[in-house]
């Protein structure tokens, strides 16, 4: 097992931090009649302070193998325009066609007969055909045929990735191990996404430059949205179960980091926030906005894919419920602000991320989410069907005290708002 | 990857065993405080959880999801105010209000 360890050291101190001493402890026993609730044995760190107290980060290497699940790679309209499109995904090229009966494929870019690039090809009938020598390549991965040779040999087959159109999103099912998806690995409709009552989707995407796992971490990370993002929590549960990991946030407004309501305008009062995960990389959330005199409904979407196993794409997607209070061209102007606000909140995690280290032991206080239990939730689609165990999959509930964030963020928000008004004062 | 300790079960409370009052699912139960809960589920007391068989989704696309029984939330609450599930700093600025 490759570790990676970042000494944090103090000042003065000379010796090299101790080994990491790794020993095999029982689980804590936690009897239940005869049941034992913890099952097995559980690694712990015994030694993640060296002899001088530092304790040090430690950090295995990042996985070489890329997640189990559905993953959207945007907007499926975005590849109907009748041409291939490249798209660097889970350490390999690929290439996206619509082929002539409507349906997106996916398939590994390069040509198995003298590996050019598919993507760089044309879209003919219902297959792709390569720029090189022509040749023909179905939605199935399949060489269905080579327009100057009589019969196409044997073994002309490249990979092929299962695909999903659905409310307007590509999505493609990654597997390392090579089964189809199982029915009941699902991604859930979302209503709106096909309603003329809700906006249609404002969609963005960045390239991060770090391992997907630090976007991932955020569903349990409550503080980071004080700190990070400028909102304000008063109420945070996570819940993991099966694929499916959740996060039910609510939240108050900040009014030290946005400028106050103009006169008539309504004041934003609060949020109420439910999001899952569904699989490794797809998140739904279902946000609604309180105003003084409305509720205003979005549903967000952060969803990524990895190119690599140190870089991937950050997708953000939102539309918004018209009504009375918010009829068809403000509620899509609504969608276009939320949609920059919410990229200058990735732009804000990037900032983090770009800077900080991967850590797999974080050091956490208690008024922090479960980001242990988190991984080891997020773990169930780096290992075989084969290898999930129950605890990877078993139902887990956390419900954070806010009691002492809540009193000490009250303070900064006053001590934010009156150095302001001092400011102001100032000539 | 190692899957690794939470330190706070390391260092701090730990998981607690206890049956719901009114099914007997029997779950892991551990408190930070009076408002923090975890809860440790097995696929066992899942399908015992008589609310979890009773709800009908919810609305929306997380509908799915089942946020949590009432009265393996009362059986908790109960079970920190008889003092079978211990509560660190009970009674102090950070406990029990």
């Amino acid at each position: 097992m490759m570790v990676r360890r970042t000494g944090l050291r103090v000042s003065g101190a000379s010796r090299p931090m101790g080994l990491i001493v790794r020993s095999r402890f029982p689980a804590p026993t936690l009897t239940n009649g005869d049941k034992c609730v913890l099952k097995g044995w559980i690694d712990v760190t015994a030694a993640e302070a060296g002899t001088d107290g530092v304790r040090a980060i430690e950090a295995e290497a990042v996985p070489t193998r890329f997640a189990r699940g559905w993953h959207c790679l945007g907007l499926s309209e975005r590849f109907k325009d009748g041409r291939p499109h490249t798209v660097n995904a889970f350490g390999q090229k690929l290439v996206i066609f619509q082929s002539g009966d409507g349906r997106l494929n996916v398939l590994d870019a390069y040509c198995r007969h003298m590996g050019a690039d598919l993507s760089q090809g044309t879209i003919k009938g219902d297959e792709i055909a390569c720029p090189f020598h022509d040749w023909r390549w179905g939605g199935d991965g399949r060489c269905k045929q080579i327009p100057y040779s009589r019969r196409v040999p044997l073994r002309a087959r490249t990979s092929a990735w299962t695909t999903m159109d659905q409310d307007g999103l590509l999505f493609v099912w990654n597997d390392p191990e090579g089964n189809p998806p199982p029915p009941e690995v699902t991604i859930p409709r979302i209503e709106g996404a096909t309603s003329d009552e809700w906006t249609t989707w404002v969609w963005k995407e960045i390239v991060v430059d770090t391992n997907c796992r630090e976007v991932v971490d955020n569903i349990v990370d409550m503080a980071h949205f004080f700190y990070v993002h400028y909102s304000f929590p008063t109420y945070f549960k996570n819940i993991f179960e099966g694929p499916v990991a959740t996060q039910i946030m609510k939240g108050v407004g900040r009014p030290d980091a946005r400028p106050p309501a103009k006169n008539g305008e309504p004041q934003m009062r609060g949020n109420t926030s439910v999001a899952s995960y569904h699989g490794p990389s797809f998140m739904i959330d279902d946000l609604t906005y309180h105003y003084d005199d409305m509720d205003l409904h979005s549903v967000l979407i952060n969803a990524h894919y990895p190119i690599d196993a140190n870089s991937f794409v950050l997708h953000s997607g939102i539309i918004v419920r018209r009504s009375d209070k918010l009829p068809a061209g403000a509620a899509d102007a609504m969608a276009v602000k939320l949609g920059d606000f919410i990229l200058r909140g990735f732009d804000q995690d990037v900032q983090i991320w770009k800077h900080k280290t991967r850590i797999d032991n974080p050091l956490l206080c208690e008024e922090d989410g479960p980001v242990y239990q988190l991984r080891r939730w997020y773990e169930q689609f780096y290992v075989d069907v084969a290898d999930v165990r129950p605890e990877m999959v078993e139902r887990f509930e956390f419900e954070l005290d806010t009691t002492r964030p809540t009193e000490v963020w009250k303070q900064e928000v006053e001590a934010n708002l009156a150095r302001r008004a001092a400011e102001s004062r100032t000539p | 990857m190692t899957i690794r300790t939470d330190n706070r079960l390391l260092d701090g409370a730990p998981m607690q065993p206890l049956s719901c009052l009114q099914c007997g699912a029997a779950v892991g139960v551990r408190k930070a405080s009076w408002h923090q809960t975890s809860i440790q589920w097995d696929s066992e007391s899942v399908n015992a959880c008589l609310e979890r068989r009773a709800a009908a989704p919810g609305g929306g696309p997380n509908g799915e999801a089942f946020t949590g029984c009432a009265a393996l939330s009362d059986s908790i609450r109960r079970a920190v105010l008889d003092g079978v599930v211990t509560v660190p700093d009970a009674g102090t600025e950070d406990g029990q209000e």
